[in-house]
């Protein structure tokens, strides 16, 4: 018996990319992408206080510096949540077109990424998570986290082989790390990370 | 004519000047603000190596190693310059959902 190999999901052409997923596929992104793209739309611009959800999407700039991220937040902040929300809105726009531009599929990757964010936020994911069961409660929240991964792995590969030439002195301008390696583990907002259980 | 002087005695009031610790910090142009890419469990490393090479213009080596030293160290200065500079750079790499953050050189 031989198993039917599924077309390649994205085939670059000659203006953009050929798009093949299912119709299951394509509900279910269309699906997601549409009740995160709500969830932000009830969000107001300034809105200090993020929903627990969503507050990954909206990462802290200056995690020590109260007045300064305030500032921050007054400047990006607007402009952060549009993105967020026009590129969620494209992919359920665009989730049954067959063909995709350059520019809708980074959209596709953009809303793909904010997805996983949200989703893996909820679901606790961490570094050396096992393979849930299919009695976890939040089995089919997994299965979806795994094929956004299975999805975005696979628009990353397509649009990094679009990326332009290295820029010839870019290599050599950043800095080295001037910490070396951290004590220990780290949260992300630079405090210790609280020990194993 | 002289250039400079008792300000005090040419106008009878000290001059307003901020030498707040803050203030220092704006002026001191010898420290860059470096721009900290933070690790997390869920950006797939291929992304993150990606959104590197994209934003900064990296080769892909070096995106990696980038990548590899925010997965393993737990975080990687990925660009540095003046604030408003490194600011931008931090707003790009909240766009791309990475975790980001400014510090100032110490």
């Amino acid at each position: 018996m031989t198993r039917r190999q599924r077309p390649p999901v994205l085939v670059r052409t000659d203006d953009g990319f050929a798009l093949s997923l299912s119709p299951e596929e394509r509900t279910l992104l269309s699906s997601i992408s549409r009740q995160l793209a709500g969830a932000l739309g009830e969000l107001g611009d300034a809105e200090q206080q993020l929903p627990t959800g969503l507050c990954r999407l909206f990462p802290v700039a200056y995690p020590t510096d109260p007045l300064a991220e305030e500032s921050y937040v007054s400047l990006v902040r607007a402009d952060l949540l549009a993105h967020h929300r026009n590129a969620l809105s494209l992919l359920a726009r665009t989730a049954s077109a067959t063909h995709l531009a350059e520019d809708e599929a980074e959209a596709w990757l953009a809303a793909l990424n904010d997805l996983r964010i949200v989703i893996g936020a909820s679901l606790g994911v961490t570094e050396d998570m096992v393979e849930p069961s299919p009695n976890d409660a939040k089995y089919d929240e997994w299965l979806c986290y795994d094929y956004l991964t299975y999805l975005e792995s696979l628009v990353v590969g397509v649009l990094a082989d679009l990326l332009p030439p290295t820029t010839p002195i870019a290599d050599d301008v950043t800095p080295d790390d001037p910490w070396g390696d951290p004590p220990g583990d780290l949260r992300w907002d630079g405090t210790p990370a609280p020990p194993d259980p | 004519m002289t250039v400079g002087g008792d300000l005090r005695a040419q106008t009878g009031t000290a001059p307003s000047v901020d030498l707040s610790p803050a203030t220092f910090d704006e002026l001191n142009v010898d420290r860059p603000w470096l721009v900290i890419v933070w690790n997390d469990p869920v950006n797939l490393m291929s992304y993150v190596t990606y959104v590197f090479q994209k934003l900064f213009g990296y080769s892909f080596a070096k995106a990696t190693r980038l990548m590899l030293d925010v997965h393993r160290k737990g975080r990687a200065v990925v660009a540095s310059g003046p604030r408003e500079r490194a600011e931008l750079d931090v707003a790009r790499l909240h766009r791309h959902g990475l975790w980001a953050t400014l510090e100032h050189q110490s």
